[in-house]
């Protein structure tokens, strides 16, 4: 009986004492981990756009987020976004309310901070006051307009779609008329030498200049790719002075409407991939073109 | 086992080559199969390995007069967690390029074989300085395990050393993927022994 309570004892001071250290060291760097993911994230949606050390940020650069949100009341659905508004001169957030037809519903503003608007649960909890039950809502997905002073860079969108082991996340930049700009891979759990090489400049930026037209009608072919547009695909092997404007041109109108060629030894990966861009840039500019006139209509003072 | 005998320099090497983690004790395959398809994660896994692995024992070899025997594995285990967790935690705060590469990893090392056995076998059964020693040659053997597999699989596999084209061309695919890690673990310790027997006869020829 003494030893069990010995042993009782012993374990739970180790753990205390483990605890303590662990939950001692969160806390004193929880902070600088939030700001050093923010930074990531910032940094890879800034290198999309474009800006790296020679050509650096402009100050006037703007990234407003959206967050669509399905509210559902009593089984008829309807979409709601969380997006930027303009209210005596500052930005806040407010929630508009678009139907399933396209039809504009409502539009409420949100008690919430600009800092704040990030993080899921500062949202639910402005979004709880603001929708009443018996209305409920699930958060969909999330959009990131980049704006450079009054002109609209591209819209940054955050997707993620299964790939041959696991989930692959990936960022997707489009400029107004839809076509896709740059494509990066956030996150992908496959096979090294084989999937993995979604993530060589070979590979994504075969999807770069493809048009909303193209995309649709886009396929996967079993084909090697042709010799100078690999070079001109994998932009960090570029020699100096070895592609000039004009050829550059020409390698981006030869091969705009090129489908994707397969990686060797990963089709279904390759599949995968354009199969989910294709739905991401899809169903985006179906949306955005719903929300775009909604707001047009009923002269919403959005901020961007 | 009572203390060890052993000079600090014997410790490092008996880790890296005569008790070599992955080649001769045969422990902590699974991440010696699964993540070995490159130098670069190898590197990033051994020295993860390395770091766990020498705090861990300097704790246990502090605490050992005072963990009770019936509870000494959960103990290990609590203190392997709590290091994982802190290094975890400091690299995502201080260093977040490195954390980048290594933070998948780091998780992963709170259920490796080797670290607990090293504990049992020898931090609590030795003082702070050879437990130090014994750690620094444990996680540096299995450093050297992990990086001459990633070399090996990689070159063979992708053609490439560190992500650097050195072949220009893939001699065999098939290394990439997961069964060949099997092989070449295999082969590897095939190796390894073969140069153990061999060393062995010479030195007997010599002592004659």
């Amino acid at each position: 009986m003494k030893e069990i309570i010995r042993i009782t004892l012993g374990l739970t001071i180790s753990c205390l004492i483990a605890g303590i250290i662990m939950g001692g060291v969160f806390t004193a760097t929880e902070k600088a981990k939030e700001h050093n993911e923010y930074l990531n994230v910032r940094g890879t949606m800034t290198s999309m756009l474009g800006f790296n050390a020679t050509h650096p940020v402009p100050a006037d650069l703007r990234l407003y987020s959206l967050y669509r949100y399905i509210l559902d009341k009593n089984g008829t659905k309807s979409i709601g976004y969380v997006l930027p508004v303009k209210k005596d001169k500052k930005i806040s957030y407010a929630l508009v309310t678009v139907g399933l037809d396209g039809k504009f519903k409502g539009l409420s503003y949100l008690n919430i901070s600009e800092e704040k608007v990030s993080k899921i649960e500062a949202r639910k909890t402005a979004l709880d006051a603001v929708v009443k039950p018996p209305e409920t809502f699930t958060y969909a997905d999330s959009t990131i307009i980049a704006k450079k002073g009054p002109k609209l860079l591209a819209y940054l969108l955050p997707g993620e779609f299964n790939g041959f082991k696991s989930v692959i996340k990936v960022m997707l930049a489009l400029n107004s008329k839809f076509t896709i700009t740059a494509l990066e891979i956030m996150e992908d759990d496959e096979d090294p030498g084989l999937g993995a090489e979604i993530s060589e400049e070979y590979f994504k930026n075969q999807f770069d200049d493809k048009s909303l037209q193209t995309m649709k009608k886009i396929k996967v072919i079993k084909q090697p790719l042709p010799n100078d547009y690999r070079r001109y695909l994998e932009k960090s092997k570029w020699k100096k002075g070895e592609f000039t404007k004009a050829k550059i041109d020409k390698i981006r109108k030869k091969y705009k409407d090129h489908d994707i060629c397969a990686l060797t030894g990963a089709t279904i990966t390759s599949r995968a991939m354009t199969r989910g861009i294709k739905g991401m840039v899809k169903k985006f500019a179906y949306r955005i073109r719903i929300l775009d006139n909604a707001l047009k209509q009923n002269k919403v003072p959005v901020a961007f | 086992m009572p203390a060890t005998t052993k000079t600090n320099f014997q410790l490092v090497i008996n880790g890296i080559l005569k008790e070599n983690p992955i080649f001769r004790l045969a422990l902590s395959m699974c991440p010696a199969v699964g993540i070995s398809t490159t130098m670069m994660n190898g590197l990033m896994l051994g020295i993860a390995v390395l770091f766990v692995q020498v705090f861990s024992s300097c704790t246990i070899s502090l605490v050992k007069d005072y963990i009770h025997p019936r509870i000494r594995i959960p103990t290990y285990t609590l203190v392997i967690a709590t290091w994982v967790t802190v290094i975890d935690l400091t690299l995502a705060a201080l260093a977040p390029v490195a954390y980048k590469q290594m933070g998948i990893f780091i998780k992963l090392i709170v259920a490796f074989a080797i670290i607990t056995m090293r504990l049992e076998v020898f931090a609590c059964k030795n003082t702070l300085w050879p437990s130090f020693w014994d750690g620094v040659g444990m996680g540096g053997g299995f450093l050297f395990g992990m990086l001459t597999l990633g070399f090996v699989r990689e070159l063979l596999g992708a053609g490439q050393l560190f992500g650097y084209d050195v072949l220009g061309f893939r001699p065999l695919l098939f290394f990439a993927l997961p069964v060949a890690g099997f092989f070449c673990v295999g082969f590897l310790m095939a190796a390894f022994n073969y140069i153990e027997i061999v060393y062995n006869k010479r030195k007997k020829a010599v002592n004659r």
